[in-house]
């Protein structure tokens, strides 16, 4: 089964689908996980921008460190950071791109030095404000929720002695740890601040001094040890991005070296890649299974006329040569192929028949002489006979022998040449005086039937096979003595043109029609249909004499003008080009084969 | 009998002649197809054996042209054995239909069969009273014993049972039991007639006096 061509088709089709699905799935899989750590490093970013901002907003910036002009991040061998700090610097934060360095910061206001607490007293503010709107509840909410952070930070063993310093140090506005204390520290706004409350997969930040001390850090925030990132020397911001096991960190370092570290958990993240991934491959499987489904159809219907193809062509033998493949247009290659097979079962239908209708042509040639000698013998031996008709019978019979002898050597030789091993063997043939030993040959029969023979013959060398040479000049001689006119003539005539030698036997016979003058060199074919019986032949002469010719390779043609005469020309190459090593012939045999035709032709 | 043989080839022919003659048949041969139809056109044969491959007129046109004038049973003689072949020959009004190369006594029992066909008969013997007359060993017994008649009484006897209750005139017993190169004289058949009465009595054979002689059924 698995060596059936549809079998194979399929499995190349499922394996190739596969491949493609497996890429295709595999490719959206690395864009949603690179998308979704896109997203995750905006969101942090954002986060992280805000917190910096905050920062800015809280701590001026001094004059000092940004004395150039304000240019773009480069990222050329004059940044004196190294470079697994600066891998993200070309995404400077927009806040900071906002902030060109030679534009004059304001100067922290007075009440911001005077009053570290501003905000807290601006919240106050506003808490009394809206206080006065809602009641008292929200003073508690807010006091409950910096017990909560107390909570928290008793919880978490580490100490924050940045909270405790910024309450109890002295009061300098350069001292970043000053403006995060007390608490509410950064004083981000409620739906902000959200973002860092609930499960362990939300956000959370931390801030580090230079020193690597916590100035602040949302409440679900591990320990995470300090990256010590600075600014670069020209004091832009520096921005790095990071995997900590599951969790996605970005980190800022802003003016002091204040590292703003901001981070989540990738795990519901990939919790979704994985349900993508999970859809992805139920979709493959149902790409799969379609594309299968189709391509089995596909299959199928392209190897059909191959099936049909087979059964017909299996269909098909000796008793049964007639059927074709039906090919309704000669489109697709399939169809080409079946106009291919059904040129050739036309070949083997027409050789076949050939064959058939050569051998019913040689035993009809052979049954009359058969029945010659089988009635003959019947009646002489019905009943005593004189010695006389004994001799009439013994001589009919040896008629009818000599007559199956000529053809039956006619058929083998022409079965021997047939069988791809023309027996010539090539020598220089004297030609002028083969034709006239020919026609001196046939001088006799010539006499006979009271037909003139002329030869008139150019002394020339040619390279032929000498006996089988002789055999065409003597069949050819023959016919034109036979199928003449009383007191005809015949017209033996040698010459040459460059290449070749040229035989012309003219006679001034009846001729042969146009029409069936192509066919005078088919075996068995009579242009009489049995005119021939009583003369011996047995109608391949002309056939054998072609066969010969064409085993030299030269050429004979028949012309005919009816009640004219026909004139047969033999070229014949003078000298073979290609000499065949032939297969050495028995010159014994083929003299045999020669005398006893003329002998058998000359009665 | 008369038998024409239109055959080309001359050994062929020849025995086929000469069987026949000694079997009794009146035989004439003829080698090529105009030849064949020429004599099968102008002499009423009991028979005719037709090669298929002949010269000038093949047998198959010899035949669509005889049987134009006359209903002679034909005998086709071929070297081809195809079905077909025989189909062919059947169709275009032969007879019979014999292969080459045939055994003699087959082609003799297939003439006989046609000219008992031909004259209506389908028993090879032939009982007039109590005499029989056996076709296929050419023999006449009467009540059991066999009576000795020479070959060309014993075609007269058979001639005139093929067609008894009919008249046979001279003429067509000149025709059917002497070939064409025969210049016998016409009183011969008297003398065998009157031999045959001698033999089987002399009321076997009625003479219509000028016009011919029959057997009374």
């Amino acid at each position: 089964m698995i060596k059936s061509l549809r079998w194979r088709l399929q499995l190349w089709h499922a394996l190739l689908l596969t491949t493609v699905l497996i890429i295709f799935g595999g490719v959206v899989y690395a864009l949603q996980w690179q998308t979704r750590l896109q997203q995750a490093d905006a969101e942090l970013d954002r986060v992280a921008s805000v917190l910096t901002s905050r920062l800015r907003g809280l701590f001026p910036v001094p004059r000092s460190p940004n004395p150039g002009p304000w240019r773009p991040p480069s990222r050329g061998p004059g940044s004196s950071r190294p470079p697994e700090q600066t891998e993200d610097r070309g995404s400077p934060l927009i806040a900071d791109a906002l902030l060109p360095a030679n534009v004059p910061l304001p100067v922290p206001p007075p009440w911001l030095i005077a009053r570290p607490r501003d905000d807290d007293q601006n919240d106050a503010r506003r808490r009394e404000s809206r206080g006065q709107q809602r009641g008292g509840s929200r003073e508690e909410g807010n006091r409950g929720g910096r017990n909560d952070q107390a909570r928290d930070g008793q919880r978490s063993n580490a100490p924050e002695p940045s909270r405790d310093g910024a309450n109890n140090g002295p009061r300098d506005p350069r001292d970043p740890s000053r403006w995060f204390s007390p608490a509410p520290g950064l004083g981000l706004p409620e739906e902000f601040t959200h973002l860092f409350e609930g499960d362990e997969h939300s956000f959370y930040f931390i801030i580090w001094d230079k020193n690597g001390t916590v100035l602040e850090k949302s409440k679900s925030v591990e320990d995470i040890p300090f990256p010590d990132l600075h600014t670069q020397a020209d004091g832009l911001p520096v921005r790095q991005a990071r995997m900590r096991d599951m969790q996605r960190e970005v980190i800022h370092v802003s003016r002091f070296d204040i590292n703003v570290l901001v981070g989540r958990s990738l795990i519901p993240d990939l919790a979704a890649l994985h349900r993508t991934a999970f859809r992805l491959v139920l979709t493959g499987l149902g790409v799969l299974s379609i594309g299968l489904a189709g391509g089995w159809w596909f299959s199928s219907r392209a190897i059909r006329p191959i099936a049909e193809m087979s059964a017909i062509a299996e269909s098909i033998s000796v008793k049964n040569l007639s059927t074709r493949i039906n090919v309704s247009s000669t489109a697709t290659e399939l169809e080409q192929l079946g106009t291919v097979l059904n040129r050739t079962f036309d070949r083997l239908q027409s050789a076949f028949e050939r064959q058939g209708q050569f051998t019913a042509d040689a035993s009809h040639e052979l049954r009359t002489p058969v029945a010659v000698i089988l009635s003959h013998a019947e009646l002489a031996l019905s009943r005593p006979r004189a010695v006389g008709d004994y001799q009439n019978t013994i001589q009919a019979c040896r008629r009818a022998a000599l007559r199956m002898k000529t053809l039956i050597d006619s058929l083998l030789l022409l079965a021997r040449f047939d069988s791809g091993e023309p027996e010539i063997e090539l020598r220089p043939v004297e030609l002028d005086r083969l034709v006239v030993d020919a026609v001196e040959m046939l001088q006799p029969l010539a006499d006979e039937r009271h037909v003139k023979l002329s030869c008139r013959a150019e002394p020339m060398t040619i390279d032929a096979d000498h006996d089988r040479l002789f055999q065409v000049l003597t069949n050819l001689l023959s016919n034109a003595i036979r199928y003449n006119k009383p007191d005809g003539r015949v017209d033996v005539d040698v010459t040459s043109d460059e290449h070749s030698a040229i035989i012309r036997v003219v006679d001034t016979g009846v001729g042969i029609p146009a029409d069936e003058l192509q066919h005078v060199f088919n075996r068995f074919y009579r242009v009489d249909k049995a005119r021939t019986t009583a003369e011996g032949g047995c109608g391949l002469g002309l056939s054998i004499c072609q066969t010969i010719v064409d085993a030299h390779h030269g050429s004979i043609n028949a012309f005919s003008e009816l009640n004219v005469g026909t004139t047969i020309e033999v070229r014949l190459p003078l000298v073979q080009i290609s000499p065949e090593p032939g297969v050495q012939s028995d010159a014994s045999d083929n003299v045999d084969t020669a005398t006893s035709l003329t002998a058998a032709s000359g009665r | 009998m008369r038998v024409l043989i239109v055959e080309d080839e001359p050994d062929l022919q020849r025995v086929v002649w000469t069987c026949l003659q000694e079997e009794g048949y009146v035989v004439d041969a003829a080698s090529d197809g105009e030849e064949g139809l020429y004599k099968a056109a102008n002499w009423d044969y009991d028979v005719i054996v037709l090669d298929v491959m002949l010269p000038k007129l093949d047998g198959w046109q010899v035949l669509a042209r005889l049987r134009k004038l006359k209903a002679t049973p034909v005998l086709m003689l071929t070297a081809r054995d195809t079905v077909h072949d025989r189909v062919k020959g059947l169709d275009a009004g032969a007879d019979d239909y014999l292969v080459k190369p045939f055994q003699l006594a087959e082609l003799l029992a297939r003439l006989r069969a046609l000219i008992r066909r031909a004259a209506g008969q389908s028993q090879p013997v032939i009982e007039i009273g109590d005499t029989h007359i056996d076709t296929v060993s050419r023999t006449v017994t009467r009540i059991g014993s066999l009576i000795p008649l020479t070959a060309m009484e014993y075609s007269l006897v058979e001639l005139l049972a093929l067609h008894r209750g009919k008249l046979v005139t001279r003429s067509m017993i000149y025709d059917k039991l002497y070939d064409e190169d025969d210049d016998t004289l016409s009183n011969l058949v008297d003398v065998h007639v009157s031999n045959i009465r001698r033999k089987l009595g002399h009321e076997f054979i009625t003479t219509r006096r000028g016009q011919g002689y029959m057997i009374n059924d």
